[in-house]
């Protein structure tokens, strides 16, 4: 009624459309005022040529590089000594051995950790490196990996105690782990290279440096969510602290961080493969390979070798943190090939029951190996001390499994020594799919409809979003772009944010990357722009529909894991290079979380909204668009963000695909052997980065209090 | 104690004696980055081949891309050698090796007898035409540089707007100097940076394979040539005083080093420095390679295998 009053005072409907609409109102405004600006500015902005040449930030950066490597290149070379010491004992250990021994070895972790269907999984990865004929340079990556994530576990762990120890220490090593995060990993690879030397032990120090947030993280999590009661119970008992946190806290922080490590080992994947461009061996040189070639077929083969590796490992590793696999005891038919509404299928039903019994005989076979071996090392340590032989059955009966795999390997190895039974894996198993698929590739390329098509494409993403958005960005001046992202900061978050936001464009400015700043800025607006308007509706899709969701979800997880180089192959075959080809690249790249987000947000809503935006007459589509939609939004906002900061760590590799922004300058730095050019654009990058998802984060947290969400 | 002690001294001699395996055969090994393009991979393989096959050592090689890290590698003892340096896009080298007036870090082992040329090139339909393909002449009277202007509007691309595009050395890091060198010429047009070797090629082929007309950076000797019919355009002569208005210069392309290997592997040193590969052997090679597919070390093995009179001559 209200409404109806002030309507009819004068100014009352403006007063009413900012209170209903104020975001709008001030949307339209700003931009409307932007393009008034942009119009009379006109050309190109120059920031103040005085000021960046007041700021020679990368020449003083190569000049410390300079000065300060000789002092510490010795200290870093013997550490690289180490890591590779172990690097190459442990490949020439894998790549010596026969490959059945390698092949039981690395199988039967999963099968310990994850049961059956795990155990098939990670069969199958191994076998894919056999009949691809990646043995060697699968088993270079699996080293490369194995020692980075050792060492990323040993130094985190420490660090992240250090951490939860002492707020000073947090406080300091904090900032450090953000910018570890968003650095791009090139800004690294080049210091890495020179300190740590070509290779695997450049590669592997980089890997550490990037893979070692997650465990530092959850680690510092995890000792400190332990409750301050249980310390206090340990305290009381008259432990000292240091017992206090090995016996009491480490224990209790374990699951977080296992949950570490499991994201660490993701991580490392990503830089193993990318250290390729400081010659680390394996399976990123097969894909670097195809790139450099042109060979889709070739990088295809690699990137599948790889996701399966990561599936595999991400997997394993998940399982150990997750120790609760069915027990050999339960007698359910509970082995899936299959999805359960296929039980009825009677084939099907028979083959997971025929394998389900497999699987137990080979498990009753292998406690009886155990018990065997324990009853005979438990008879003979009780002829010294009865108690520890009592305590020894305990231990290695609890470790059936262990114990059966070690004497599998044993004798595995003993045959190797004392036989020729192994052979080499046999020629005909292999094959390689990589001729079909340039045949493909050259047959989409020369089709006429077909390229027509990418060619529209092409050009509607040219003439409608990232050219005007180009000119427009690059045309506002320096200053007022500066203000709009500072105030805008300010209102959303605070006066840190604006400080940061202002210096953050400052810094770019003065170092002369203003232009490439603003090119990155378009890239990264345009393509979450089109991941939104493609991932929103199929995560709606995938929330409503099982069947949807079923393929959705593993093309997703591939997207993810698949090593970009794989896809900008065929991206530069088909859309050529520049700029809209790395918008495209983008997309692919960063779509995954804002469809899940999505999914995730429209499934989590409480099923009596249904029934109550039922009961008001509404349809499916009204609920959809007017009730579930609306209350998705926070969950999709946290999509927009990570797509956001996936866009800016794609900035740096879309130069090779003639990407022009910020990651250029990057690349060109380490094309130069200049550490100074590529910190300069990559701190740009990082700088652009915590600006936008600092403010997108407080955007959402704005959106979610004014819906009543906190 | 003594129990757990003796363990861990087991395991580290156990360790310790795992480790001193491979350092046994250092003196045979050495390592050497492969180039990031075909060309420089064959030059690399036949002296590889040699080494492994008449001298008897292992070869590591090593993907990366090529520039100054290979430098860097090399003086810091990483890699032993490195192949077919071209000294025009390798300023780096300058820095390091005597012979171009460098530190002496890094030592000159010989020219490869490959002598590269870089220019601007275009298909030969966009001057002739193709009846077969039916692709009409675009820029019939296309020969040097000072006739651009007036086709510019033959080759126009989405992202260069009225002009003519040039797709010009995609590595800015390579000094090409592209833009630079159409605007002191006189020539209207846009050069467009790919980014890297790769998108280069694909751009290339993939026009030529729809027939379009397009001015594009290239050097010889290059599978390009092999894949695609080229024609170059004349630029004024190479002048290093008014670079980079000019041509490139000839590059005289070369094997480096680190600088103990002539007195640690004669042998090897000797043969670089006596090697002398020709642009015509490189090129049949590179098509059976890039061209048919074939794969690499089953190229060169063959060749080799046939040409066993020429490469005896290289041997100490």
């Amino acid at each position: 009624m209200s409404a109806v009053i002030d309507n009819s005072q004068p100014g009352g409907w403006l007063n009413n459309l900012w209170e209903e609409h104020r975001g709008w109102v001030v949307s339209v405004a700003l931009f409307s005022l932007s393009l008034i600006i942009w119009k009379i500015s006109g050309d190109e902005t120059v920031f103040p040529e005085n000021w960046s040449a007041a700021f020679p930030f990368s020449e003083k950066v190569d000049v410390f590089d300079a000065w300060i490597r000789p002092y510490i290149q010795p200290t870093t070379r013997a550490i690289a000594a180490g890591a590779v010491w172990l690097y190459e004992i442990m490949v020439d250990f894998l790549t010596f051995t026969q490959w059945q021994v390698v092949f039981v070895i690395l199988v039967l972790p999963a099968f310990g950790y994850g049961g059956l269907r795990l155990g098939l999984l990670a069969i199958i990865a191994v076998s894919s490196w056999l009949v691809l004929d990646f043995w060697d340079e699968s088993m270079e990556t699996l080293s490369l990996m194995s020692i980075s994530i050792l060492l990323s576990i040993v130094i985190g762990v420490l660090m992240g105690i250090a951490a939860s120890q002492n707020d000073r220490v947090e406080a300091v090593i904090k900032p450090i782990l953000d910018t570890m995060q968003t650095l791009p990993a090139f800004v690294y690879l080049i210091p890495a290279f020179y300190l740590f030397g070509i290779g695997p032990p450049g590669a592997i120090l980089a890997t550490v440096i990037y893979a070692l947030p997650p465990v530092v993280r959850l680690t510092n999590l995890g000792i400190r969510q332990v409750p301050a009661g249980i310390d206090e119970a340990s305290t009381s008992f008259g432990a000292t602290r240091i017992q206090s946190l090995i016996k009491v806290k480490l224990p209790l922080a374990m699951p977080s961080i296992k949950l570490g490590i499991n994201q660490t080992v993701m991580m490392a994947l990503a830089l193993v493969v990318l250290a390729t461009f400081i010659g680390s061996p394996g399976l990123g040189d097969i894909v670097y390979q195809g790139l450099v070639r042109l060979n889709v077929g070739k990088a295809l083969e690699g990137g599948l070798a790889i996701v399966l590796m990561a599936v595999m490992l991400d997997r394993v590793t998940y399982a150990m943190g997750h120790n609760d696999h069915t027990s050999a005891t339960n007698y359910d038919h509970e082995f899936r090939l299959f999805p359960q509404s296929m039980d009825n299928v009677k084939p099907i039903l028979f083959l997971e029951y025929g394998i389900d019994w497999l699987w137990r005989q080979i498990a009753a076979l292998g406690t009886l190996v155990t018990s065997l071996i324990t009853a005979a090392v438990c008879k003979l340590v009780a002829l010294y001390d009865a108690d520890f032989s009592e305590r020894l059955r305990e231990v290695l009966m609890a470790r059936s499994f262990l114990i059966a795999s070690l004497v599998l390997i044993g004798l595995l190895l003993l045959l190797e020594a004392y036989s020729d039974l192994y052979g080499n894996f046999p020629r005909a198993w292999e094959y390689r799919f990589r001729t079909p698929v340039n045949q493909f590739m050259d047959e989409l390329v020369t089709d006429k409809l077909f390229y027509a098509i990418t060619t529209g494409i092409k050009e509607t993403l040219w003439y409608g979003l990232i050219n005007p958005l180009n000119s427009f960005l690059k045309g506002l001046p320096w200053w007022y772009t500066t203000a709009v992202f500072t105030v805008g900061a300010f209102v959303f978050s605070g006066r840190g944010l604006a400080v940061v936001t202002f210096l953050g464009f400052l810094f770019i400015g003065a170092a002369d990357l203003w232009t490439f700043g603003m090119i990155t800025l378009t890239t990264v607006t345009v393509s979450v722009l089109i991941c939104f308007i493609i991932g929103v509706p199929l995560g709606i899709l995938s929330a409503y529909n099982k069947t949807a969701d079923a393929i959705i979800r593993p093309i997703l997880d591939t997207m993810q894991t698949m090593p970009v180089f794989v896809y900008l192959v065929p991206v530069i075959m088909l859309f050529g290079a520049g700029q809209v080809p790395s918008v495209i690249a983008t997309v692919i790249y960063a779509l995954a979380p804002l469809v899940r987000c999505t999914t995730l947000g429209i499934r989590e809503l409480p099923v009596e909204i249904n029934e109550v935006s039922n009961s008001f007459g509404a349809n499916l589509v009204q609920t959809l668009t007017k009730v579930k939609i609306p209350m998705a939004i926070p969950a999709i906002m946290v999509g927009i963000n990570q797509g956001i900061m996936m866009a800016l760590a794609m900035e740096v590799v879309t130069p090779l695909i003639g990407g022009q922004g910020l990651g250029l300058q990057v690349f060109d730095g380490m094309n130069r052997a200049s550490i100074g050019i590529s910190l300069e654009a990559g701190l740009g990058v990082v700088m652009l980065a915590i600006i936008l998802d600092r403010l997108s984060q407080a955007w959402t947290r704005t959106q979610r209090e004014a819906m009543g969400m906190v | 104690m003594s129990f757990k002690l003796k363990t861990v001294l087991a395991f580290t001699v156990l360790a310790l004696s795992l480790g001193a395996l491979p350092s046994a055969q250092a003196a045979k090994r050495l390592t050497a980055p492969d180039p990031d393009w075909t060309g420089g991979v064959v030059t690399c393989r036949i002296a590889e081949y040699i080494m492994e096959n008449e001298f008897g050592y292992k070869i590591k090689t090593i993907t990366m891309p090529s520039g100054p890290g290979v430098f860097e590698g090399v003086r810091s003892g990483d890699l032993d050698f490195a192949c077919e340096s071209w000294p025009s896009y390798n300023p780096a080298g300058d820095k390091y090796i005597s012979e171009f007036g460098g530190d002496g870090s890094v030592a000159y082992l010989g020219a490869t007898g490959i002598v590269g040329k870089s220019g601007y090139f275009v298909p030969r339909y966009v001057i002739e035409g193709d009846a077969a393909r039916g692709i009409p002449a675009s820029a019939p009277k296309l020969k040097s540089y000072k006739d651009l202007n007036q086709y510019g509007h033959m080759f126009r691309s989405l992202e260069s707007g009225d002009k003519g595009n040039l797709i010009g050395c995609p590595v800015a890091a390579w000094l090409c100097e592209d833009q630079k060198r159409l605007d002191m010429l006189g020539v209207d047009f846009h050069a467009q940076a790919l980014g890297s070797e790769t998108a280069h090629w694909a751009e290339m082929q993939a026009k030529y394979k729809r027939g379009e007309p397009f001015i594009a950076y290239a050097w010889a000797p290059h599978w390009i040539h092999a894949a695609l019919d080229l024609v170059e355009i004349e630029l004024p002569p190479y002048d290093e005083a008014k670079w980079p208005a000019t041509n490139w210069a000839q590059d005289i392309t070369h094997f480096h080093g680190k600088t103990s290997l002539p007195a640690e592997h004669p042998q090897v040193a000797t043969l670089l420095q006596k090697m002398n590969l020709t642009n015509d052997m490189q090129a049949g090679i590179i098509y059976e390679i890039d061209v048919k597919k074939r794969d690499l070390d089953e190229v060169v093995e063959e060749w080799m295998v046939a040409n066993e009179s020429v490469w005896r001559q290289w041997l100490p």
